[in-house]
């Protein structure tokens, strides 16, 4: 029993981390949205980290650095389909998406993806056209797809494993942005004393640190299990997808209310990082229909834990 | 990485189950109900488990324990609860008094109690909390005054469970005039020494589990203190820390959701996607309490400090007892109000809202959990 990433996988997180910042951190983000042409330099940064060899499907330990790479992006609101260019097959990014229309982050910056909707439907999309430019998804882009044929043993590893690495960029977001709320009560001062001094801050935080501490454990135990037991695992990605968005929705609210007005502010990065998630909370679908799904799976195939669940009882 | 707990803990935990299905009435609801014969039957249980080598199965081995591993450990705490506690009043004697008697206990201390709570023969309670002593625990004022060559106790403990049964007590007084910490002192008393009062607490979580402890000029002799005069603070946390990870509340949680699914199967698809989506999301928190008590356990095992993990679990496993409880009462709607064998589940599911409200209370409060979790997060932002 050994609940914490490989060593390997941790110190490649931190290697991400820190190309990440001398990039500009959020900053890049900031300056995507005024340039889209600046993501191609931080595709430029990825491949020298070693994105286009990072095949999690090869082994855990491999899946366990790509974790940490797409926490790594969640952290900094790396403006690129991180999770979508891990999972390239022959330089073709993968996206999951929803039912009935091709709707992609960062969708534009490749002319042609690999797709599948949740129940592994799949097939190709391409681009034309650019970014949507709003303020919750700028660089959400609608593709055209061509005709989908039914699941395939790649389209089902391939959505599993784009749950699983879209849980991680969003721990990274939801991390990071505790962390903020931390500093930023720690340094402002009113009443003559750092808001931290109060407790109704201080359990606000807490109850965030501790959401985000779970989310963490249920990260690394999903990854595990999908890196071990491929087919029933479809179940703990699904479980893992609306842990992440429930958690995530929830943080980021009060780590938006402990900066108080800067929290909407895109000065501050905690409004950054809150906009630059937010496709990953709503693509391909929310929490309500994650969890329909989830409900589906569980009854077919159960639930792994102390006691059965759902279809493990039959 | 890897979450598997390992051959060993896994085959305790197979045996463990077959010796509960074997010994255990059908919805056996634990010892403190209102029918005194689940008493007897948590005392024959220990019995078997003690000729068996299970009931000290966690202690070291130079006490004659099985020297299991912490997911050995693990294990006992996750079953025990889930079937609600078959070991009943024994909890308390096998899990920390005992330890603490190894660890502050002299040779004949050892010699007196040890056995006697490895056998499974002594029920214990422990006197800590006091009416104006909750989460201020040093503010204590139970008194021991010296009296010849040993000392008259007198104060008032509170919210002591198993009072009315227990042979024994366990108690944090102070000698003499000392502030916080200061002469706090742990003494080990017979429950049946004149002086002491037990007046049973009625509470929504049902008999037994509350009492008040009145010390009337108790006589303790010195052979009743455990680990020095002054020295009960020590005592106290070297037994916070055994508790630190706290009840394996999740697991029992886990068991209900398990049974009531299966009882709904037939009409699962036709429950409201609403209650779908409350139970998909109990099985998530069911899962993340486990893993982050398993976070602290994998802390104490590598020898790092595990307190701001156990308080992160200890929030996470407590909330999720309560909506848990909250989630089984929407699914069994106006059959929550009953009790019994006849209600749902044998009455586990009425029991454990019942006694889920007071998870957040219990063995330290959730505000308390709140404020060691703040604390450091913000100690490292200075």
């Amino acid at each position: 029993m050994n609940p914490v990433l490989s060593d390997d996988a941790i110190e490649f997180g931190e290697t991400a981390r820190k190309a990440f910042t001398a990039l500009g951190d959020v900053d890049v983000a900031r300056e995507a949205e005024e340039n889209p042409a600046k993501r191609a330099e931080v595709g430029d940064m990825l491949r020298s980290l070693g994105i286009d060899e990072l095949d999690p499907r090869d082994d855990a330990d491999v899946f366990a650095a790509a974790a940490a790479l797409a926490e790594a992006a969640g952290r900094h609101a790396l403006p690129y389909p991180v999770v979508g260019a891990i999972l390239q097959r022959d330089g073709v990014p993968f996206a999951l998406v929803p039912d009935d229309r091709t709707r992609i982050d960062h969708g534009d910056l490749f002319d042609m993806w690999n797709i599948s909707t949740i129940d592994g439907s799949n097939g190709t999309a391409t681009s034309a056209g650019s970014g949507f430019g709003s303020r919750l998804g700028p660089f959400v882009t609608d593709l055209t797809r061509g005709d989908l044929a039914s699941i395939t043993h790649e389209s089902g590893v391939d959505t599993r494993y784009s749950l699983v690495l879209t849980g991680f960029q969003i721990l990274g977001a939801a991390d990071r942005a505790v962390e903020l709320a931390a500093d930023h009560v720690t340094n402002r001062i009113q009443f003559g004393k750092p808001i931290s001094s109060f407790q109704a801050v201080q359990f606000m935080l807490a109850d965030a640190a501790v959401a985000v501490a779970g989310l963490r454990e249920l990260a690394h135990f999903t990854l595990w299990r999908v890196a071990t037991d491929l087919i029933p695992s479809g179940v703990d990605a699904l479980a893992l997808r609306l842990h992440a968005i429930d958690t995530a929705r929830a943080v980021l609210r009060t780590c938006q209310q402990l900066h108080g007005a800067a929290g909407v502010c895109d000065e501050y990065d905690i409004s950054v990082i809150t906009r630059h998630v937010q496709p990953a909370l709503r693509l391909p679908f929310g929490a309500e229909r994650t969890a329909a799904e989830m409900n589906t799976a569980v009854q077919a195939m159960g639930f792994s834990g102390l006691f059965e669940h759902g279809g493990a009882r039959s | 990485m890897d979450f598997d707990l390992g051959e060993d803990a896994e085959a305790l935990r197979v045996r463990l189950r077959a010796l509960i299905a074997d010994h255990m009435p059908e919805g056996f609801l634990g010892a403190f109900t209102f029918d005194p014969k689940d008493l007897g039957v948590t005392q024959a249980f220990c019995k078997t488990l003690a000729d068996q080598g299970l009931l000290t199965i966690t202690w070291p081995a130079e006490y004659g324990g099985g020297g299991g591993s912490h997911w050995d450990q693990t294990v006992v705490r996750e079953e025990m609860w889930a079937h609600h506690e078959p070991r009943g009043a024994q909890y308390m004697g096998l899990n920390w008094v005992g330890p603490a008697i190894m660890g502050f206990g002299t040779d004949e201390q050892k010699q007196q109690h040890l056995s006697a709570i490895a056998a499974g023969d002594i029920i214990w309670c422990q006197g800590f909390s006091e009416p104006d002593a909750g989460s201020d625990l040093a503010s204590l004022k139970t008194k021991a005054t010296e009296d010849g060559d040993g000392f008259r106790i007198n104060g008032q403990k509170i919210w002591t469970s198993y009072a009315g049964m227990a042979q024994w007590c366990i108690l944090a007084a102070r000698v003499g005039d000392g502030q916080r910490h200061e002469g706090i002192t742990m003494f080990m008393v017979p429950m049946d020494t004149p002086g002491i009062t037990v007046r049973p607490i009625k509470s929504m979580l049902g008999n037994h589990h509350l009492n008040e402890v009145f010390f009337d000029d108790v006589w303790a002799g010195p052979e009743a203190i455990l680990g020095g005069i002054g020295e009960g603070w020590a005592v106290i946390r070297k037994a916070l820390a055994h508790e630190r990870v706290g009840i394996a509340r999740y697991a029992r949680c886990e068991r209900l959701l398990s049974a009531l699914g299966a009882e709904l199967a037939p009409v699962w698809d036709k429950l409201p996607a609403s209650l779908h989506a409350q139970w998909m999301r109990a099985l998530i928190q069911v899962r993340v309490a486990r893993l982050l008590a398993y976070r602290t356990v994998r802390a104490q095992e590598m020898g790092e400090s595990p307190d701001v993990l156990a308080s992160a679990a200890r929030i996470a496993v407590t909330q999720c007892d309560q909506s848990v409880a909250e989630l089984l009462f929407q699914a069994v709607e106006d059959e929550s109000l009953e009790s019994g064998f006849n209600a749902p589940l044998h009455g586990a599911i009425e029991d454990h809202w019942r006694y889920a409200q007071a998870a957040t209370v219990a063995s330290g409060t959730i505000e308390v959990q709140r404020m060691i979790v703040s604390k450091d997060l913000l100690g490292a932002t200075k």
